[in-house]
């Protein structure tokens, strides 16, 4: 049945409406439809002050939801249906430029030469930024490897060289085209494995591009494997994964008369930026400030500087507001992406199922720079031989360099790759004792009081009430 | 022919930074009608933590949720916080916040304690009152308390708190130590069905049973649960950034890399399963990251309950599950003694 | 430069922009209605999502001349002056947008099916909004929503 209802009141005759120019029907028209459609939802007439309900606060005992574990509805929830949050690239400030980052193209190289005279010489080009002009140009949580804008050497394709900041986001991106970059291409490596021989080109020479390892070892996993009546091993990868928030990252930085800076940034972590950013430009903390607003989702790709310093510098050059907004292209390219793991697992059980000796041997992809990789790398080793009560257990992981897109957080740290890895294991070792998966599960969970690889005691363990409940959701009858 | 098979996958994840300090601070006032705020450095990334943390300050107060706002993100105006990561911000912002409140409402006691008579430890704030505990007829409106308070007593009702999670260093040598303060779990289970002609995997059904501690709202936290299984069939089946020889992303774009869109979602159950911790915040813990940990090995179980094949590398696209589905029919063949 | 004039949300606006101005940018820099938003700017994501003449269009994909003398519904326009859509009303009560960047589009793309067909299976709610990305929600609580404005309005058609 087709059905449009608003467009009905143009064909029939609308008292409201006659005589009106068609624009002025057509309005009403809508108008009158939707008025029709709901009759439950009154916006307030004007913003309420306050959204206290208009009876007096007179107490009534019990009558009052408690907030824990109310479904409350969200407070942005109506201005997102209304399309009225305001997302850092919905703002404007008077006299506002678009900054645009001119990105590598090539995965490894020396950068002999940097000609931006032919952009700086174009009407509507503002301001031109380069590496060496950024007072401290590294950055990073572990270490300060990453360059704001790379000066002397190139170590993914998606490395920044160059920024500028023009009156249209047209110009910026044509300026880009002008800025001339002579690269001396350098041997690359792509592969972690490759990259972990002594032979491999290095990434940040004269380090070694081992640049993170752990251990986590308990109890005697040999003794343990020599007890076993099977043992089971398997080799899992995982992929590269990027974030895709569907708002890309965007900052607007500022600075007023006492050389103080404002950067508005899509940054989920705020007292950090700040940091990297005093640290960078070389600026006290408490002339910086920091401001988020509602964030497009972030999923761990938003969680440190990128362009903002040399956005700061594009403004502070300028003497005007600077805004960057990263294209869906450089999502991909220039920001951070989940580590890509190879995980080798081997387990020895009795045969009644239960798990006598594991170990683990992860190696991440660490990307061309660190980023958030040591995050990763303690979380998967510790979390690596899964919520299982095993006596002997040896994990260990490293993290190495790769010419390619700097590896970072992304929503569980390891945890998703790992967990493919000993989940998909645990029904290998099931399917090889012939038990049925969930029963195999329960018989080895962790419970309340269990320990970990670490030697930590667990406290509010649920991992049983977990596979009960979700077997009872699914109806998953144990196969014996 | 079509097949169908489950898969049952279940995880651990911590809560907050491994030993590292990862503390939060926060403040808590209080207006002259009893409607309250609360600033924080944390930054609403889309998963509600606005609405959480005001819903775990408006229980402490006891007010309404929507007596309470949440300012953010301002680094000027809103203490430090380490940030919205590692599924820290119900738990470790939110314990800030808890402390911050108690600290407000020991005020609101002393204050209440002189107009009812009675002690200050006799009291506690529900209703929008404070009152006696046991009997609620003692008592006194929350905004007269804060109005007395502030303009009689010339006492404002503000305090600040902080809170990190404790932990113990690990060893370098045997990572013995206690890097976390509190670990969630999950089991997810997967039915599929896969076209064993073409390799391709449909998602049919999907249950998931959290344990996150106690939801502060359960909407937000299914929300999570069910945003995270998206990313994880997209982790599982689709997404991959695929690189050239010379080291360039060939497919940095949304036509080429694939992520789940409404069609290529199951229906899917989620369950919280009840859990309190008593170092969280009412007893909550978190649930942000652990949404999507269990969704990739529940589908790769359930692909090779299936069809008997185990796809070792991620994604598991068609292809790969096809080669290995005619791999298998090969080796099966082959064991076939010759007559 | 080349002027349009365009119905936007009922009321006809004109401008004079370059000739490879997309209507997306047309809405968002030179009407200032930034609800529409850019998530990939090249037709992959639905995030711009629009209804022209009531068929919803990416915005960024259709010129700003295309567009020209047509009627364009953007989220600004969905609320009409005084009370929410029930698309609107039911997202807020059944927590169906987190982070809202994908909102104005998912609403538009669903807003463009009921008027076409108001009683959608889930199935085709699913479908319609198949051009339209969300990476924080999982669509569950967006066809969720969906489904109940569909329903409202099929016991209210039963009952009149």
């Amino acid at each position: 049945m087709q059905c449009r209802k608003w467009r009905a009141y143009t064909v029939v005759s609308n008292p409201v409406a006659e005589g009106k120019p068609v624009v002025e029907r057509e309005r009403l028209a809508i108008e009158e439809a939707l008025r029709g459609l709901d009759e439950s939802a009154p916006l307030p007439a004007a913003v309420p002050s306050t959204r206290l309900p208009v009876e007096p606060l007179v107490p009534v005992p019990g009558q009052q939801i408690r907030a824990v574990g109310q479904r409350a509805v969200r407070p942005d929830s109506r201005n997102h249906g209304l399309g009225q949050t305001r997302y850092i690239a919905d703002f404007t400030l008077p006299g506002m430029l678009h900054a645009k980052i001119k990105r590598a193209g090539v995965a490894s190289a020396r950068i002999k030469r940097i000609d931006t005279s032919a952009a700086e010489a174009m009407p509507g080009v503002i301001s031109v930024v380069v590496g060496c002009e950024v007072p401290v140009n590294s950055f990073g949580p572990t270490f300060q490897d990453q360059p704001v804008l790379a000066d002397q050497l190139v170590r993914h394709a998606g490395d920044g060289v160059a920024g500028v900041a023009a009156v249209t986001e047209q110009i910026a991106a044509e300026a880009l085209e002008k800025i001339i970059v002579d690269y001396e291409p350098l041997p690359a490596v792509f592969d972690p494995l490759e990259a972990m021989r002594e032979d491999a080109p290095k990434v940040h020479p004269p380090k070694s591009n081992i640049y993170h390892s752990m251990v986590v070892r308990r109890g005697d996993v040999e003794k343990g494997f020599a007890q076993s009546d099977h043992i089971v091993q398997g080799r899992f990868t995982s992929q590269m994964v990027e974030h895709v928030s569907i708002e890309p990252h965007a900052a607007i930085a500022d600075w007023d008369a006492n050389g103080r800076l404002t950067v508005w940034a899509t940054i989920g972590r705020l007292t950090l930026a700040r940091a990297d950013l005093a640290r960078t430009l070389q600026l006290p903390m408490n002339h910086i400030r920091l401001i988020g607003t509602i964030v497009g989702g972030n999923f761990g790709g938003k969680n440190e500087i990128s362009q903002e310093p040399a956005l700061a510098l594009l403004s502070k050059k300028a003497g005007r507001p600077v805004k960057g907004i990263l294209t869906r292209g450089e999502e991909f390219i220039a920001s951070t992406a989940r580590h890509p793991f190879i995980m080798d697992y081997k387990t020895g059980v009795t045969k009644d199922g239960r798990i006598l000796a594991r170990t683990a041997r992860l190696v991440l992809d660490g990307g061309a720079y660190c980023s958030w990789s040591e995050t990763t790398l303690s979380k998967s080793c510790i979390l690596a031989a899964g919520p299982y009560k095993i006596d002997n257990v040896r994990s260990e992981a490293i993290a190495v360099y790769t010419n390619k897109t700097m590896t970072g957080a992304m929503r569980g740290f390891g945890a998703p790759q790992t967990c493919f890895a000993y989940e998909s294991h645990m029904d290998d070792i099931a399917t090889a004792l012939g038990i049925d998966p969930l029963e195999f599960r329960l018989r080895n969970a962790f419970e309340e009081g269990s320990q970990t690889p670490t030697g930590q005691v667990l406290h509010s363990v649920a991992v049983k009430q977990t596979l009960l409940k979700a077997a009872e959701r699914f109806g998953w009858e144990i196969q014996s | 022919m079509k097949r169908r098979g489950r898969g049952i996958a279940c995880m651990w994840y911590p809560i907050g930074f491994t030993v590292a300090a990862n503390p939060s601070a926060a403040v808590v006032k209080m207006n002259e009608d009893g409607t309250a705020l609360v600033l924080t450095g944390t930054v609403e990334t889309g998963q509600g933590s606005l609405a959480v943390l005001g819903q775990i300050a408006a229980d402490a107060l006891g007010i309404a949720t929507d007596d309470v706002y949440v300012v953010s993100a301002d680094t000027d105006t809103t203490p430090m916080d380490t940030g919205a990561i590692a599924s820290r911000t119900t738990y470790v912002t939110g314990n800030a916040i808890r402390l911050a409140a108690d600290n407000v409402k020991s005020i609101l006691f002393e204050v209440a304690a002189q107009v009812l008579r009675v002690a200050a430890n006799q009291l506690e704030a529900r209703d929008r009152t404070i009152q006696v505990k046991g009997f609620p007829r003692c008592s006194v409106p929350i905004g007269e308390v804060c109005k007395r308070a502030q303009t009689t007593l010339g006492q404002p009702l503000i305090s600040s708190a902080s809170w990190n999670p404790p932990t113990v260093a690990l060893d370098p040598e045997s990572g013995q130590g206690k890097p976390f303060s509190t670990y969630v779990s999950a089991t997810q289970i997967a039915e599929v069905e896969v076209d064993d002609e073409t390799g391709e995997v449909e998602v049919l059904r999907i249950a998931a049973a959290h344990d996150c501690g106690t939801p502060i709202n359960p909407m937000l936290v299914e929300g999570q649960i069910e945003g995270g299984i998206s990313m994880g069939i997209g982790f599982a089946l689709q997404e991959e950034m695929l690189f050239d020889g010379a080291g360039r992303q060939i497919n940095p774009n949304l036509t080429n890399y694939i992520v789940p869109t409404a069609l290529d979602m199951p229906e899917i159950d989620v369950d919280i399963v009840q859990n309190y911790d008593p170092t969280g915040p009412f007893g909550a813990k978190g649930v942000g990251e652990p949404s999507l940990v269990p969704t990739a090995p529940a589908i790769l179980n359930a692909i090779h309950d299936a069809v008997g094949v185990r796809i070792t590398s991620l994604p598991a696209t068609a292809e790969k599950v096809l080669a290995a589905i005619k791999a298998k029919r090969t080796d099966e063949r082959r064991q076939i003694p010759a007559p | 430069m080349i002027d349009v004039m365009i119905i936007v949300n009922g009321e006809t606006r004109c401008a004079s922009v370059a000739p490879e101005t997309t209507l997306l940018a047309l809405l968002r820099d030179h009407f200032g209605l930034t609800g529409t938003k850019i998530g990939c700017d090249v037709g992959d994501c639905g995030a711009c999502t629009v209804i022209v003449d009531d068929q919803p269009v990416d915005a960024c994909l259709m010129l700003a001349a295309q567009a020209d003398g047509r009627r364009v519904l953007t989220i600004e326009g969905v609320a009409s002056k005084d009370k929410l859509h029930p698309l609107q009303k039911a997202f807020e009560e059944s927590g169906a947008l987190q982070c809202g960047f994908c909102g104005p589009g998912i609403i538009l793309s669903a807003k463009a099916l009921l008027d076409q067909n108001p009683a959608p299976t889930r199935h085709e709610i699913r479908d319609a909004l198949a051009g339209n990305l969300c990476r924080c929600t999982g669509y569950a609580k967006i066809v969720d929503a969906v489904s109940e404005v569909a329903r409202v309005y099929r016991s209210e058609q039963s009952r009149g």
